[in-house]
């Protein structure tokens, strides 16, 4: 299964395993209460780094006054300290007493402490104050059950001894206050170091310093929370120590305290030569080889030209270059041979097709009834034509958004068939043209973002003055701008709010105006931060496996690139060349990154996101089943579609009914706006599948298919081996696997009486068997 | 009890429910498979090919739904001449027809309909060109059998399933040329697809919406187009008539006629002249006017808001009048008018008035499950509405295309009208559609096509045009002998009306073209507008699965057949002027006459009539030939007064398709029996007589058995055609429920002070 994404599934769920992943993560580590290392607090002499680099060890700002000091006179902030202990102890988790419904045993807080008011009366006045002991605070239920001297499904979460037990034992003696109007406001929160480079199985100490409204200045590195972005490379502990990996590049831990986060960023450094760089091609050749040489990573070589013509055909065309085109490829002795297969591949059909299925998978064109069959054509058809004519991306997203009119006469209409509700349309917009995830802020404060409910509404604004109209065709809207200023009523507060950009301050938008065409235009912006970048890095992922940042939709301040100068460059040239999809894949598949092998050097091999060499992955569900039926010179029959379509030509994901081989290989039923909905992990199921399954049988005893009839056409067995391997896999076989593959086919056999089998049903169940094999290698299922 | 019980149970176990409700759906399933919906009519379906060069004579042939014996195939165009196809011995042959096109008729579309056993067809589009014409003979499904087109030229064809269809055109570099597709406008099934390929089979240039595909050639030599239908359907009912044509490069977009939507009939007010007063200047932010105004302009570029100032004074009525959506266009017009209050920089702009949508007159279907209204929308995304100066002063009218946000169109255009009160209307009609079982979404063409002895609706709408609220009378001129109509009133202020033809028992088969007229009076003078007929493109029965296409034909063709007669008749016991005296009741005595087996012992009857449709619903025993219904004037409120009314329900004859066919098939088998036996007999003899006959003969002999051998092997195939034309025709005679409105006679009433 592919890896958990909160999109594929509906929103409650999706947040409630967002928030259970938060909660487990939480719950996994250590309680701060629970280890009483309390010189940790100062962050000067907790630094244990076995680096030898300074970097490593810088001690934090000694001239930040610590006022977390042992006072119990100072009276304790219920905002500002009671909180944040809560937090940090997972008190008010997801999978515990912010659990949605009624918290946990009765007991409710708000999800990480968003709502403190609430989490006030809860805790001090609820079931008239039974959860507190002002006369005796260690008698107060809160603790009691805390530090687990009380049964406690949660068990020990604040030890009797820890500061943050005596913090909140000290708050009740105070007497309850809640300062929710007078307390200081956090107004920046800092880490220290801010970047380094750390080296392999090293360690590093960070501080977390909150600064407050009244210049208080709070060393919280002890109630701060702590994750990494990759714990393959790095681990962080409760206390916001970092821990390396033996795997080099580029790492990250998200430092999270009273909503706002702020992320320490670090090199890993193999430091091996980097002497032999391929020619730069172009900018993206330029950064990535400047990382790969401040990581000491050295690159692959350049792959092979059979490598090349079968990797760029299946990326950009999502299907196997023809023998003829191998043939051709092979003869070309031009310096720009490579170069002009990329050019051929783009203005090739098949580029609009397999791009068209990709965007409408994620654009939703479901077909849930019969009567949508005519609006999932359409729909599939103008995003397969915008891409044939290479409409600038901008453009195509802007008809999209802002469609008016019917489905015949304005296709993207259909989008507005599939996502009805506002909220909806925002958060697929969102993700989708993005990359930001916007569900959980509906109902609370996005535990690793900035985004609030408020930004959520601002959002779903522009979406406010979406008018429909009946028309005759059943399940259908004709789609217009309904006249009136927009807003959407924030479901919490009942404010409405107006259309408010993301990270940016409300527009004026008048009453005839689509406040759509205002998002439009502001998305299209060169300055937008999300747009251009969403874009790229999504088309980074289809061409290298992982995008710059990982999930591609998932972009945020707390997951930052794994090459941010990369990033901003291809940002850059695709707001350059105004937008233009085509030269965003020209750029990439022309680029030396792009054609490095497959095959790894004694020093790159657990490289997996600086792209030092090629990551192979799975064909597609699509793509496969295409290649075997161009290596078989058979075409699988859809229901509806004319005879000969190519399975990355199917408009919608009903087909996926009738074909088992595209459901067990993963293709989409279209329900997510999120690609992970593509399942592109192996399975038994698969394996399976193109070992035994009826459809791949079928495929090889069809009289029909192309060795059946070079065999009776009397075609040479040594010819047809050659001509598979150019299909398959783009080159000839070697003389090893000519020899091995000629032997096989001409090998004898006896039926089942001990009788031997005539030559002609010989060679052709052997030659089934070899395309058999051939189709289950490694190399023929993977784009390598 | 039992049922109770179960219910109880099944409540406790769901599962059971489920089963139950599984159970219950087939059920109904069944049923409603076992019912047909409608008593069938004529229906002309296609025409191949579907048009033709002016000046040329060529063949077609027809097909279509319920149209048996075709004796007439009719042209609505007085340049046009069908003559019955006759085969080498003389015979017509059954469908075709020769059509000779006048040298001078003029390129455009009209209307092809069948008269046959059953009557008038519901009508066809026919088109007459200026360009050659061919007609695709062969298989063209893929590239390598490209069928190569000659430019200019209109190519007539229809889609195969599942495929495209291939044409190829040598082009040259730097040419324009133009290729489109008419489909749907000449009521064809397909929603085409047009794609330009280089002689590689690259896609170059797609075309999905219908639109002409203007194509520069890049490079001299073969290119190819790739026809389809959105879906890949295909079949006969998928045709089309592809036009390639070569234009300069500065000449305008060559004009494709295609058949009017509904909506349409209420563009455009009569006596509007064909060309407007003025033109929208597009250079201009806000374009100042006065009023009256008649201005055209377009939509055009994408969220185009155009703005035009005027002055008004206070106690003026202007009527606003916008057409864009009843051009057949994709549009939904919306107007703001501000007033401008305040002076220099403080001048800003105050809403007043905001106009969108000409609402249907009647409420029109929305394909939910159960029937709610016809299929039918007279109504228009365009505007039509009043404004009333309350203050003298400046304002703006400010005016965009609520679906043209994106979409850069440049025929997208609107005809703006801001007029004093010109009180007028427009009407159209179109056979009545109603719930004849449970669920029933069926939206048939229905052609005045009827059986003696039946009585049809047809519904009648308005618009109603600066404020014009007056009677409007109905008129039908011309109608077949024997056949009567009756409601010819739509009523002051009202939209609707129902209009009932009236075959008498004894009419004779005949059809005529009826004159359809709406009468009123504006002001001392009496106008005359045309009733606007509406049909279906198609006839869809599920218009879940098949969107409907309603759309305008020409003129009214009425019929009545005597070869089948309508399954009831209900009337008043006697065809007079039924008296009552204001406040008392009538009892009505009326007779009713079936002349087939039905499904269910009684009909339930509603009301039609001013005055009367509250009469409450009442039943009929079928069995029972003299029933009676009381109608109750105090209750009902009706006034002294001339009313006429009729009932209508629905009954489920056992409709027989044709009976007559199998008699005459059980004729002709007979016949071909005695021939094949006569001829066994001549056979055997002359085979007996051959061992006795001389040497000499014996060769003049045995070609005479020859011969007979041949006209046996003739004798005996037509038994056999015979034979399976009596399986074919017995098959669609035997009794099938058939779901139809029923419809009394009309009644007239008087009531009495």
């Amino acid at each position: 299964m592919g890896r958990w994404n909160p999109s594929r599934i509906p929103r409650a769920i999706g947040c409630l395993i967002a928030i259970l992943t938060l909660s487990l993560a939480l719950l996994a580590n250590e309680t701060p209460s629970i280890n009483t290392t309390e010189n940790n607090t100062s962050g000067t002499d907790t630094t244990v780094s076995e680096s030898p680099d300074n970097t490593s060890n810088a001690p934090p700002n000694p001239q930040r006054p610590d006022t977390q000091r042992p006072d119990t006179q100072r009276p304790v902030s219920f905002i500002n300290e009671v909180v944040p202990i809560l937090t940090k102890a997972g008190c008010n988790a997801g999978t515990c007493h912010a659990k949605a419904g009624n918290g946990q045993n009765g007991f409710a807080l708000s999800l990480l402490g968003f709502e403190p008011k609430e989490d006030y009366t809860h805790i001090a006045l609820e079931g008239r104050g039974r959860r507190i002991f002002v006369s005796s605070p260690d008698h107060s239920l809160l603790l009691m059950k805390a530090s687990n001297r009380l049964p406690h499904r949660g068990g020990l979460r604040l030890a009797p001894d820890s500061e943050d037990y005596k913090l909140i034992a000290q708050w009740i003696a105070q007497g309850l206050k809640y300062d929710g109007e007078t307390a200081s406001k956090l107004v920046s929160l800092e880490v220290q170091p801010q970047r380094g480079i750390l080296p392999r199985n090293s360690r590093q100490q960070l501080k977390t310093i909150a600064t407050y409204s009244d210049q208080q200045v709070r060393d919280v590195t002890n109630i701060a929370l702590y994750e990494s972005n990759d714990s393959s490379m790095a681990t962080v502990d409760h206390n916001g120590l970092v821990q390396t990996q033996d795997i080099p590049g580029k790492v990250s831990i998200m430092v999270r305290f009273q909503g706002r986060v702020v992320v320490f960023d670090a090199s890993v450094p193999q430091g091996s030569p980097v002497d032999n760089l391929p020619p730069s091609k172009n900018f993206i050749d330029d950064a990535v080889f400047a990382n790969l040489k401040e990581l000491g990573i050295p690159p692959s070589t350049i792959c092979d030209d059979s490598t090349f013509i079968r990797r760029v055909s299946l990326d950009i065309a999502g299907r196997l270059p023809t023998a003829e085109e191998v043939s051709q490829f092979q003869q070309d002795t031009s310096s720009t041979r490579r170069d002009q297969v990329v050019e051929r591949l783009l203005t090739s059909s098949e580029y609009a097709d397999f791009f068209a299925n990709k965007w409408t998978a994620m654009l939703k064109n479901r077909r849930d009834d019969a009567s949508d069959m005519i609006s999932n054509f359409a729909f599939y058809s103008w995003v397969r034509d915008n891409l044939l004519s290479n409409k600038p991306y901008d453009d195509m997203v802007r008809e999209l958004l802002a469609a008016t009119g019917t489905v015949i006469a304005n296709p993207p209409v259909a989008w507005y068939k599939r996502v009805k509700d506002p909220k909806q349309q925002l958060e697929d917009v969102a993700q989708l043209f993005l990359g930001v995830r916007m569900q959980c802020a509906q109902c609370h404060h996005h535990p690793f973002e900035r985004w609030s409910q408020d930004d959520y509404y601002s959002m779903a604004a522009f979406f406010s003055q979406v008018g429909r109209k009946p028309t005759a065709t059943r399940g259908e809207d004709m789609i217009f701008h309904k006249r009136g200023v927009a807003g959407y009523a924030n479901a919490k507060t009942g404010v409405v709010q107006r259309p408010t950009p993301l990270g940016s301050t409300s527009v004026t938008i008048t009453a005839d105006e689509d406040p759509r065409l205002r998002l439009a235009d502001w998305m299209s912006a060169p300055e937008n931060p999300f747009f251009a970048r969403s874009l790229v890095n999504r088309y980074w992922k289809h061409f290298f496996k992982r995008g710059l940042i990982e999930p591609e939709d998932d972009i945020r301040d707390s997951n930052p690139p794994s090459n941010p100068q990369l990033l901003m460059a291809l940002e850059k040239h695709f707001i350059q060349s105004d937008f233009n999809l085509k030269e965003l894949v020209r750029v990439i598949t022309t680029s030396q990154t792009y054609q490095l092998s497959t095959v790894p050097n004694e020093f790159n091999a657990n490289d997996m996101q600086n792209y030092s060499h090629y990551y192979p992955r799975r064909l597609q569900a699509e793509v496969l089943l295409d290649s075997l039926d161009d290596l078989l010179g058979l075409r699988t029959d859809f229901p509806n579609l004319p005879s000969g379509t190519r399975a990355i030509a199917l408009p919608d994901n009903s087909y996926n009914n009738a074909s088992p081989f595209l459901r067990v290989f993963g293709r989409p039923e279209n329900e997510s706006v999120c690609e992970c909905e593509r399942i592109q992990s192996s399975s038994l199921a698969q394996s399976l599948h193109l070992m035994n399954s009826g459809d791949v049988k079928g495929k090889l005893a069809n009289g029909s298919n192309r060795v059946n009839q070079w065999l009776q056409t009397g075609k040479a067995s040594q010819e047809i081996i050659v001509e598979l391997y150019r299909i398959a896999f783009a080159r000839e076989p070697n003389e090893k696997e000519l020899t091995t593959a000629l032997a096989y086919v001409n090998e004898p056999k006896l039926d089942a009486n001990g009788t031997p089998i005539d030559p002609p049903r010989i060679l052709r169940e052997n030659f089934h068997d070899l395309i058999w094999a051939l189709v289950n290698s490694k190399e023929f299922l993977f784009n390598h | 009890m039992l049922f109770n019980r179960f219910q109880l149970n099944s409540l406790k176990r769901p599962s059971s429910l489920c089963l139950f409700i599984v159970c219950l759906s087939l059920a109904m399933e069944m049923t409603a498979l076992a019912q047909s919906v409608c008593l069938p009519l004529p229906r002309l379906l296609t025409i191949t090919p579907m048009g033709g060069r002016a000046g040329t004579t060529f063949d077609v042939t027809i097909a279509g739904e319920n149209q048996d014996d075709v004796s007439e195939f009719l042209i609505d165009h007085p340049g046009i001449k069908v003559t019955a196809k006759l085969n080498e011995t003389g015979t017509p042959v059954p469908n075709t027809f020769s059509v000779s096109i006048a040298e001078n008729a003029p390129a455009g579309l009209v209307e092809a309909r069948t008269f046959s056993r059953l009557g008038i067809s519901s009508a066809r589009i026919f088109s007459i060109s200026n360009l050659p014409e061919v007609t695709r003979n062969q298989t063209n499904t893929t590239r390598e059998q490209a069928l190569a087109l000659m430019v200019p030229v209109i190519c007539n064809a229809s889609l195969t399933n599942r495929a495209i269809d291939y044409y190829s055109f040598q082009a040259v570099a730097g040419k324009r040329y133009n290729i489109h597709c008419s489909s749907r406008g000449i009521d064809s099934k397909m929603e085409p697809v047009i794609t330009i390929c280089d002689a590689q089979g690259r896609d170059l240039v797609v075309e999905r919406k219908g639109a002409p595909l203007d194509f520069i050639a890049k490079q001299d030599g073969l290119h190819y187009i790739k026809l389809h239908d959105l879906t890949f359907r295909g079949g006969i009912e998928f045709f089309y008539r592809l036009t390639l044509q070569e234009l300069a490069a500065d000449a305008p977009q060559p004009t494709f006629l295609a058949t009017r939507p509904i909506r349409s009939f209420s563009w455009p007010p009569t006596g509007l002249a064909e060309n407007p007063a003025t033109f929208e200047d597009e250079t201009a932010n806000v374009q100042t006017i006065t009023l009256p105004a008649d201005i055209a302009g377009r939509f055009f570029p994408a969220a185009d808001v155009d703005v035009f100032e005027f002055s008004a004074q206070a106690g003026e009525t202007w009527w606003i009048e916008i057409a864009s959506d009843r051009f057949g266009l994709n549009t939904d017009p919306a107007m703001l008018i501000q007033k401008a209050s305040g002076e220099g920089e403080q001048r800003q702009w105050v809403d007043v008035l905001e106009l969108a949508d000409i609402s249907s007159p009647v409420k029109t279907s929305s394909n939910g499950y159960a029937y709610d209204g016809p299929p039918f929308d007279g109504g228009s995304t365009d505007i039509l509405g009043k404004f009333e100066v309350k203050e003298s002063g400046s304002y703006r009218l400010s005016l965009n295309d609520l679906f043209g946000g994106t979409r850069k169109e440049p025929l997208n255009k609107y005809r703006l009208l801001i007029r004093r009160a010109q009180p007028d209307f427009a009407v159209a009609a179109w056979g009545l559609h109603a719930e004849l079982r449970n669920g029933d979404r069926n939206a048939l063409s229905k052609p005045a096509a009827l059986r003696a002895g039946g009585t049809i609706a047809f519904e009648v709408v308005t618009v109603r045009r600066d404020g014009f609220d007056g009677e409007i009378e109905l008129a039908l001129k011309g109608l077949p002998t024997g056949v009567t109509a009756t409601g010819l009133k739509i009523p002051a202020g009202k939209m609707r009306s129902i209009v009932l033809l009236t075959a008498a028992e004894n009419a004779v088969a005949g059809w005529s073209q009826v004159e359809f007229v709406a009468k009123s009076k504006l002001g001392d003078q009496e106008v005359v507008r045309p009733v606007q007929i509406g049909q279906m493109a198609w006839p869809i029965v599920d218009s879940w699965g098949e969107i409907p296409h309603p759309r305008l034909v020409h003129g009214f063709a009425v019929s009545v057949t005597s070869s089948e007669a309508a399954p009831l008749t209900l009337s008043a016991r006697e065809n007079r002027v039924w008296e009552v005296k204001q406040g008392e009741k009538l009892q009505l005595p009326l007779q009713l006459k079936t002349r087939m087996e039905f499904s269910g012992a009684v009909v339930n009857w509603k009301t039609w009539g001013a005055g009367f449709e509250n009469h409450p619903a009442f039943n009929i025993n079928l069995s029972e030939p003299l029933p009676e219904t009381t109608l109750d004037t105090k209750t009902l409120n009706v006034p002294a007064g001339e009313y006429t009314i009729a009932f209508y329900g629905v009954a489920v004859p056992k409709f027989r398709y044709d009976p007559n066919s199998v008699i005459k098939a059980q004729e002709d088998i007979k016949q071909a029996e005695a021939q094949a036996a006569a001829l066994a007999e001549d056979l055997k003899k002359v085979q007996e007589s051959l061992a006795a006959t001389a040497a000499e003969n014996k060769a003049a002999v045995e070609q005479q058995i020859a011969e007979l051998n041949g006209k046996k092997q003739l004798a005996d195939m037509a038994l056999q055609n015979a034979t399976s034309k009596l399986k074919t025709v017995s098959d669609r005679a035997a009794p099938r429920d058939t779901a139809e409105i029923v419809i009394s006679e009309p009644v007239s009433i008087r009531v009495l002070p």
